[in-house]
């Protein structure tokens, strides 16, 4: 589904280089639940943008489904993004004054909205726990209802693949588990994953565990 | 989701940006409209001031001695009045002199009194600018008498009264006004050609310059030049005061339109485009998500331009209407020769209504390419 060779993400900064990935290969097959595991600054967040059309690597290629995700034009990126990746951040993300339905329909693409689209937003707040709050604001919802709102947003356009950057990190070990169950269902449902996190939350559910450090896959 | 409903969702958002948005463009708005109304109003003014005044050029037969012209307060030669129907034909939107009157003007005794007689031809104006005439209109077989004649005769309006052989009505309410219009009877010109003896002949065309010419130029050797070309027969004397009124006014439009208006626009682009950019630096996370979910530039730059057409607007609307408003409250005070002549321009209105939305855009266009060209990888590693 997704394969990475030899990509490496140099950062320039104030004269000094930064190699936030060097030579990182890997793939993960169509299904898998892949945990990428590494310290703080090890290159995780810039593995995760880069598998997701979003920063060109300096060097070495992503394949999407076969095409080279850097050779397609910026609009064919966007497109590919938007109907089979989703994303989930530690930040959240939302925006914040629009509420939770309007955060969860900002996924669908084009210029308007089919019914189609607002009962399976309903339907994905209501499988979330968040159908109450439909009309609430990002700004009132606890840190776990925030993160899973962005699952319901990430979940909208039935994507291939699920893009987690810590997704638990800022949440409690109970609204953890919650955020890890729901991706672990879209999992089972036939999805791939993939997430990165330097805690353990989502061990148990993980297919294969990658180690990241200074950039660099370890071998296992 | 539609983009409108995106946008007016921040909007309701930011309340504080967009408001301040609205309220530098409803300024901007506010002053373009008031300082149009009164600048109209006061063109207005200033050709009704002078109107009452008089006209301020005075053809004469150019064999006329100036100091008896001046001794006298009028031309002891006469010309042909087909002279003024020749002018009349040469009158367009581009020579410099328009509203022209033929006069015939004598002294004259009536039991005994000396008096001023003078015959007023019709109007001759630009054909379609459609003024109203000047100067009054004398109906047929009537005439208008100064206070003192009045006075003298004991006639009052709608007596009968002779002029030689011919019987009058007087038509007007003589009023005492302090100028030899008190000794004056205003006749139409064929009756005091009748009564002078000069039929065919009048000794003055009066004409008004118009307020075309610029600064740097002299209007009274341009105004010789066109006149002269035309009829050679004629000196042309301008009455500098009336003149130089016109020309001052004239250049306070233009100093309004060089200087007021360019600033306002300047400091309104400036201070919406400051507030976009104020904007897209609140906006960065947004934008980095809009890009992950897979949005394109145009969805992004339309953001905020439609934001800024938006507020544009609604600051056309609100300040048409204030601006209108304040000149329609206000002006009458400051024009009361004119007040009934102040008066709001929907035509301008509705051009500022159309116009702001896109000037409003125009200066929201960088900060929407600065939204557009954001890395949304730098905004969504943030915390
Ligand atoms: N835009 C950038 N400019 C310069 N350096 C950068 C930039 N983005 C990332 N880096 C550097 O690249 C390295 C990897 O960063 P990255 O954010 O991928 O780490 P991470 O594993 O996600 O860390 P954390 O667990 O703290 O989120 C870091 O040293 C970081 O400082
Ligand atoms: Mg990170």
């Amino acid at each position: 589904m997704i394969r990475c060779d030899e990509v490496t993400k140099k950062f320039r900064k104030n004269g000094s280089e930064v190699t936030s990935l060097d030579r990182f290969s890997a793939e993960v097959v169509e299904g898998e639940f892949v945990a990428v595991h590494g310290p703080s600054g090890s290159g995780k967040t810039t593995l995760l943008l880069t598998l997701g059309g979003m920063q060109r690597p300096s060097a070495g290629t992503v394949q999407f489904g076969g095409r080279n995700l850097y050779a397609l034009s910026p609009a064919d990126r966007a497109r590919l993004r938007s109907s089979e990746i989703g994303f989930v951040f530690q930040m959240f993300h939302l925006v914040p004054y629009l509420d939770l339905l309007g955060n969860v329909l900002l996924a669908a693409p084009g210029k308007k909205l089919g019914q189609a689209q607002r009962q399976r937003a309903a339907a994905l707040l209501d499988e979330l726990g968040l159908a109450k709050r439909a009309t609430h604001r990002p700004g009132e919802l606890s840190a776990g209802e925030r993160q899973r709102l962005a699952v319901a947003r990430a979940l909208l356009n039935r994507p291939k693949l699920i893009l987690a950057d810590e997704p638990t990190g800022n949440l409690d070990p109970e609204n953890a588990a919650e955020v890890i169950r729901h991706l672990a269902e879209f999992h089972r449902a036939g999805g791939t994953v993939v997430l990165v996190t330097h805690g353990s939350a989502a061990d148990t559910q993980a297919d294969r565990i990658l180690r990241l450090e200074q950039g660099r896959l370890l071998a296992n | 989701m539609s983009i409108w409903s995106h946008i007016f969702r921040e909007i309701g958002f930011r309340k504080i940006n967009a408001l301040f948005s609205l309220l530098g463009l409803t300024l901007a708005v506010t002053v373009v409209v008031a300082s149009q109304l009164l600048a109209e109003a006061d063109e207005r003014e200033t050709r009704r001031v002078t109107r009452d005044m008089g006209f301020n050029l005075r053809l004469i037969p150019a064999e006329t001695d100036l100091g008896q012209f001046y001794r006298d307060g009028f031309s002891r030669h006469a010309m042909d009045s087909a002279m003024l129907d020749r002018l009349a034909t040469h009158l367009t939107n581009n020579v410099s002199f328009n509203h022209l009157v033929g006069s015939l003007r004598r002294e004259y005794t009536i039991n005994g009194q000396d008096i001023l007689l003078v015959g007023l031809s019709e109007t001759y104006v630009v054909p379609g600018q459609g003024k109203k005439s000047m100067g009054f209109d004398i109906k047929k077989n009537t005439i208008h008498i100064g206070s003192e004649i009045a006075r003298m005769q004991e006639k009052k309006r709608d007596d009968t009264m002779h002029v030689g052989v011919r019987q009058f009505t007087v038509a007007n309410d003589p009023i005492e006004t302090g100028t030899p219009d008190d000794i004056t009877i205003f006749a139409r010109l064929e009756d005091a050609q009748a009564v002078l003896g000069l039929a065919g002949k009048i000794n003055e065309i009066e004409a008004i310059d118009c307020l075309c010419l610029t600064a740097d130029q002299d209007p009274l050797a341009i105004l010789r030049k066109e006149i002269g070309g035309i009829l050679p027969e004629v000196q042309v004397v301008q009455k500098r005061t009336l003149a130089d009124a016109r020309a001052k006014q004239r250049q306070t439009r233009e100093k309004v339109n060089q200087f007021v208006l360019p600033s306002v626009m300047v400091a309104s682009v400036v201070w919406v485009a400051l507030l976009a950019v104020l904007n897209v630096r609140d906006r960065r996370q947004e934008i980095g998500v809009l890009r992950a979910l897979g949005k394109g530039g145009g969805r992004i730059a339309g953001l905020f331009l439609g934001k800024a057409a938006l507020l544009g607007l609604a600051a056309a609307t609100v300040g048409a209407v204030l601006g209108t408003w304040a000149v329609l409250e206000f002006g009458p005070s400051l024009f009361p020769v004119t007040k009934k002549a102040i008066q709001a321009n929907p035509t301008l209105a509705w051009q500022l209504v159309v116009a702001t939305p896109v000037f409003a855009a125009f200066a929201s266009f960088i900060p929407a390419m600065l939204a557009v060209s954001h890395d949304p990888a730098e905004t969504l590693r943030e915390d």
